[in-house]
């Protein structure tokens, strides 16, 4: 009992920022995931999406405050088999994998009928880990094989993901291994040289999808040159739609153009709950607007008011889990405070971005709010680590004494 | 090698700077925001009111269907139907509301059209759920008198329009029914946001023989039109267009004329017939009965009309000549005696005796038809006669091995791989299948049985009409074909599609011609079980066969016949078979002799 109770007391050492805007931000995507899914609730739908939503997000409770618990630097003896578990789950989605449109992402969770987890949520999640205990381990190492490690740990699920076909998700885990990597110290040059490359190889993509065309090539010279990027059809087509607005706004523009007018529409103070006409006229493509497109959802319901709130909620959240980074004991805890921070903000950038038209339309979700439960869940989990470094950070930090660092 | 505390102070301040970063990215993201829905917000709220923009869309000109020589025999006919635009009925609150509003707006429709609307509740429910950006079709093929009364009172009907659409028409119907197939609704596709090319696929789909197995050729791909209306439903104008594209027209080897004949001779009875060109493997004809009027499932077929196709007993919508599964009875008797003579079994010349049955073992008795049986006789008379005793004993003594050669060189248990859906490959057992579905060993009664084409052995009419077309062209088995030809866009022609030789069956010509002479005389002497085929002027080779199907107290039996004409150079391959039959001989011969004459004639014309 006495041991159950000092743990228990951990509890008060966690960062209460954090609890509170995770907390709110959990309920902003309850109501706004009702909203979204109000249009479907006369249709025989077994369970509601918010309902789910909040089944999951229990699931995510228990291991956020779990994993807050449990000292994280015992995770540093288990990243290793949960990498490797990682791993199995990728090559299983890809050989049983639930086929959805052309991808296979979902694997059927045994036990319980028509429930379904995507393993590249889990894989983020293992990526960050193993990339934190391998910068953060304690013995010296050559610079390039730093490098040469991290980028064997990252590239092996990332090509797995990338062949499910998800190129969104293997593609947001690149920048937030780079931004790992300069929060490790590295050398800047060596920070600088891979991500020079990075955009080198995105300007090339861009480029062949545009430029022919631009320069009056043929239309099947074109073709050929898109074609070589390797790239699907409907991936290559995003990205164009995104670069000329007006290309197919019966089709594939849609979703863009319809969620740039429910944003713009809400003006300041938004048409109300449940009153958002882009929304529940079903203008935004209803099997988008609880999970991809939810934030336009909560802009045109809420307006600017409620939109900005939902921001200042995630520079709330982002800046203490910044806190937390700093104020960790260690270097394998400063690092993966970093990776959650930089995997919640790409998502969060690239998600609201998307629904605005400053990024092109990929899939990934809005953290706590998207509907779907694998990424519910894995972000509470990475939150509750952070919890966990932050329950252990350094009690009386000062800028002159010689901090204790962290034995590990 | 940096010291520890240099370390973590370094990683200190790029932990800062990351931390201004990307919260100085998210506080950009809040700026466009405000852009947006603070200074902006005139210029949304504008695309919003404007948001009475129509998404019309174009649907595709299916392709067309022309026989052989260049008939139409499936075409597409203009179909006026009201559509309703459901974006533009939507209503605040729950979407039962919307639909409310939609079911009353089509109540106050049906007055003016005079029936009541297709689409129920349901439907359009279904319709919201999983086609939003399609208009829905509420009265199909309107007549001038409801387009006059609907284009009187159209300003009271907002989001309600004419929508031009193309139906299938089969000019010919029913003839070809099974071949051609027909036309339906496609499954509604919910929209597919990796794809998102729900939208501009067609409406219809082929669901059936040569409309679906060349769907992707035929059905084109649906256009689109942003058009803006106002609350009247008057046109703007259009913002833009991305046009329809006609699917390709396809010729086949098909002979619409020859096909009439070949379904007049199965008219009165339930059976299936297919006429091919041995010379290369074209279809001329593949018929099937009882048949079906497939205009019926133009534009789609009502439900009383499909609950009524589909629970016949005599199953009309089965196409017997591809899918049908029967015992080939003595038409394998040629196929026997190939395999007998190469294996030099017999020669041509080989006595045998028929005493009316054949002893298997200790008491298992095969009859002859003939009771008293056929005396002693040679390989030409057993083809005449169809004596069973004859070739049961060349299987027999043979062994179950060369029958089973030379039925899979004819290609019996296997799918002939024409260009239809649902073929069946029959079944060609052997002692591996036996034992998987009996539990028993091959025994010598087995082979017995399969050498009169009794037993296990089942084979489809094509497949029969395929066997015959080899014997007919020295051992050539060419894969029957219906598309011949299929129209290229970019030429502007049709495209010919080659013939395809399965295999050259290795048949010494001389033992060929014995056989081929027996089955001649099937037809032409005046003992051959098939004289009623004889007609004047045609020199023709064939053979008959019964199949006794089912319980023997039922006594039913097909009847069969396979021919070939004109017998020096064949141009016509015919198999023919007509369930509940009295025999092959009485039943089926005279309508072989009646369709080779016309096939003649109309060469001779």
């Amino acid at each position: 009992m006495h041991t159950l109770w000092m743990r228990l007391r951990l509890l008060i050492r966690m960062n209460w920022m954090l609890n509170v805007s995770a907390l709110l931000l959990l309920g902003i995507g309850f109501l706004f995931v009702y909203s979204a899914a109000f249009l479907r609730h006369d249709s025989a739908q077994p369970v509601l999406l918010y309902q789910q939503q909040i089944r999951w997000s229990i699931l995510g409770s228990v291991a956020y405050f779990g994993l807050a618990l449990c000292d994280y630097r015992r995770f540093r003896s288990v990243t290793w088999w949960c990498y490797i578990v990682t791993l199995i789950l990728l090559l299983m989605v890809l050989v049983f994998g639930i086929r959805i449109g052309g991808a296979r992402r979902w694997l059927a969770l045994p036990g319980v009928a028509g429930m379904t987890f995507q393993p590249a949520e889990l894989a983020k999640f293992a990526v960050v880990l193993g990339v934190a205990q391998f910068l953060g381990r304690a013995g010296p190492l050559r610079t390039a094989t730093l490098l040469a490690g991290v980028a064997a740990i990252t590239v092996l699920p990332v090509v797995l993901i990338a062949v499910q076909p998800d190129i969104g998700t293997a593609a947001v885990i690149l920048p937030v291994v780079w931004g790992m990597l300069f929060a490790a110290g590295l050398p800047l040059r060596w920070v600088l040289a891979p991500a020079a490359a990075g955009l080198l190889v995105l300007s090339m993509i861009f480029g062949a999808l545009i430029l022919p065309e631009r320069w009056g090539a043929d239309p099947e010279t074109s073709q050929r040159i898109a074609e070589m990027t390797g790239m699907r059809e409907y991936q290559r087509e995003r990205i164009l739609v995104f670069v000329y607005p007006d290309r197919d706004p019966m089709n594939r523009g849609w979703s863009k153009r319809q969620s740039q007018i429910a944003i713009g529409s809400g003006g300041i103070a938004g048409k109300g709950f449940l009153e958002g006409t882009q929304n529940i006229l079903g203008f935004l493509p209803r099997t988008v607007a609880p999970t991809d497109f939810i934030f336009s959802v909560i802009a045109e319901e809420t307006g600017f008011r409620g939109a900005a709130t939902v921001l200042g909620l995630f520079l709330l959240m982002l800046y203490s889990i910044g806190r937390a980074a700093l104020r960790a004991r260690d270097k394998f805890g400063r690092l993966l405070c970093a990776g959650v921070l930089l995997m919640l903000f790409t998502h969060i950038y690239i998600n609201i971005g998307m629904t605005i038209g400053v990024m092109p339309v990929t899939g990934l979700p809005l953290p706590m709010i998207s509907y779907g439960g694998s990424f519910m869940v894995g972000t509470m989990a990475l939150l509750g680590l952070v919890q966990s470094v932050y329950i252990r950070r350094i009690r009386f930090p000062s800028a002159d004494a010689h901090p204790v660092l962290g034995d590990s | 090698m940096i010291s520890r505390y240099h370390e973590d102070k370094r990683q200190r301040w790029r932990l800062m700077i990351l931390m201004i970063v990307t919260l100085a990215m998210i506080g950009s993201l809040g700026v466009t925001l405000f852009g947006m829905q603070v200074r902006q917000r005139d210029h949304y709220e504008g695309s919003l009111s404007r948001q009475s923009i129509r998404r019309v869309r174009l649907p595709p000109q299916r392709g067309r269907i022309f026989d052989r020589s260049g008939r139409l025999i499936a075409h597409n006919r203009p179909s006026y139907d009201l559509v309703l635009y459901l974006e533009e009925f939507r209503q605040p609150g729950a979407w039962a509301n919307t639909i409310g509003k939609v079911i009353s707006v089509m109540d106050e429709l049906t007055v003016l059209m005079g029936e009541p609307p297709m689409p129920d509740e349901d439907r359009v429910r279904t319709h919201i759920h999983q086609r939003l950006p399609l208009p829905l079709i509420a009265w199909r093929d309107l007549n001038a008198r409801q387009m006059a009364r609907f284009a009187e009172r159209r300003r009271y009907f907002a989001g309600v329009d004419i929508q031009v659409a193309s139906v299938r028409e089969y000019p010919f119907s029913p003839a070809a029914c099974h071949l051609l197939g027909y036309v339906g609704r496609a499954d509604p596709a919910q929209d597919d946001p990796e794809t998102g090319r729900a939208f501009y696929l067609p409406e219809f789909e082929g669901k059936a023989g040569i409309e679906a197995q060349y769907d992707h050729l035929l059905r084109g791909e649906a256009g689109g039109r942003l058009i803006r209306v106002d609350a009247a439903g008057y046109h703007w104008g259009d913002i833009s267009e991305r046009p329809a594209v006609a699917g390709a027209d396809i010729q086949l080897t098909l002979d619409i004329q020859i096909q009439q004949w070949t379904e007049q001779e199965l008219a009165d009875s339930q059976g299936a017939a297919v006429v091919l060109d041995p010379r290369n493997g074209d279809v001329l004809a593949l018929a099937s009965s009882p048949t079906y009027d497939h205009n019926r499932f133009v534009p789609v077929i009502r439900t009383a009309d499909w609950e009524v196709l589909r629970s016949d007993e005599h199953s009309p919508m089965l196409n017997r000549a591809t899918a049908g599964r029967y015992p080939p009875a003595s038409t394998v008797k040629p196929l026997v005696a190939m395999g007998a003579l190469i294996n030099g079994i017999i020669d041509t010349q080989t006595r045998i005796e028929c005493t009316g049955s054949y002893r298997i073992g200790q008491s298992t008795f095969i009859r002859c038809w003939r009771r008293q049986g056929h005396g002693i006789l040679a390989l030409h008379d057993a083809l005449k006669q169809s004596c069973n005793p004859f070739f049961i004993d060349l299987a027999v003594r043979g062994g179950y091995g060369i029958m089973l050669h030379q039925a899979a060189a004819v290609g019996m248990g296997q799918r002939t791989g024409i260009d239809l859906p649902f073929e069946s490959a029959g079944l060609l057992p052997d002692e591996a299948w036996k034992r998987r579905t009996l539990g028993d060993g091959w025994r010598t009664g087995d082979t017995a049985n399969v050498a009169i084409g009794q037993g296990a052995l089942l084979v489809t009419p094509l497949q029969m009409a395929l066997m015959t077309s080899a014997l007919a062209n020295g051992g050539r088995l060419w894969q029957p074909r219906l598309a011949m030809g299929i129209w290229d866009a970019e030429t502007r022609s049709m495209e010919r599609l080659p013939p395809r030789l399965i295999r050259n069956i290795e048949w010494p010509p001389d033992l060929l011609r014995a056989v081929r002479h027996g089955m001649h005389a099937v037809i032409h002497a005046r003992d051959g079980t098939a004289r009623r085929a004889q007609v004047s002027g045609v020199n023709m080779a064939g053979k008959t066969g019964t199949a006794e199907v089912g319980p023997k107290h039922l006594d039913r039996k097909h009847g069969w016949m396979i021919a070939y004409a004109p017998f020096e150079r064949p141009r016509y391959a015919v198999a023919m078979i007509v369930e509940d039959a009295e025999s092959g001989g009485i039943t089926v011969a005279p309508r072989i002799g009646r369709l080779m004459e016309k096939l003649l004639a109309e060469e001779g014309r």
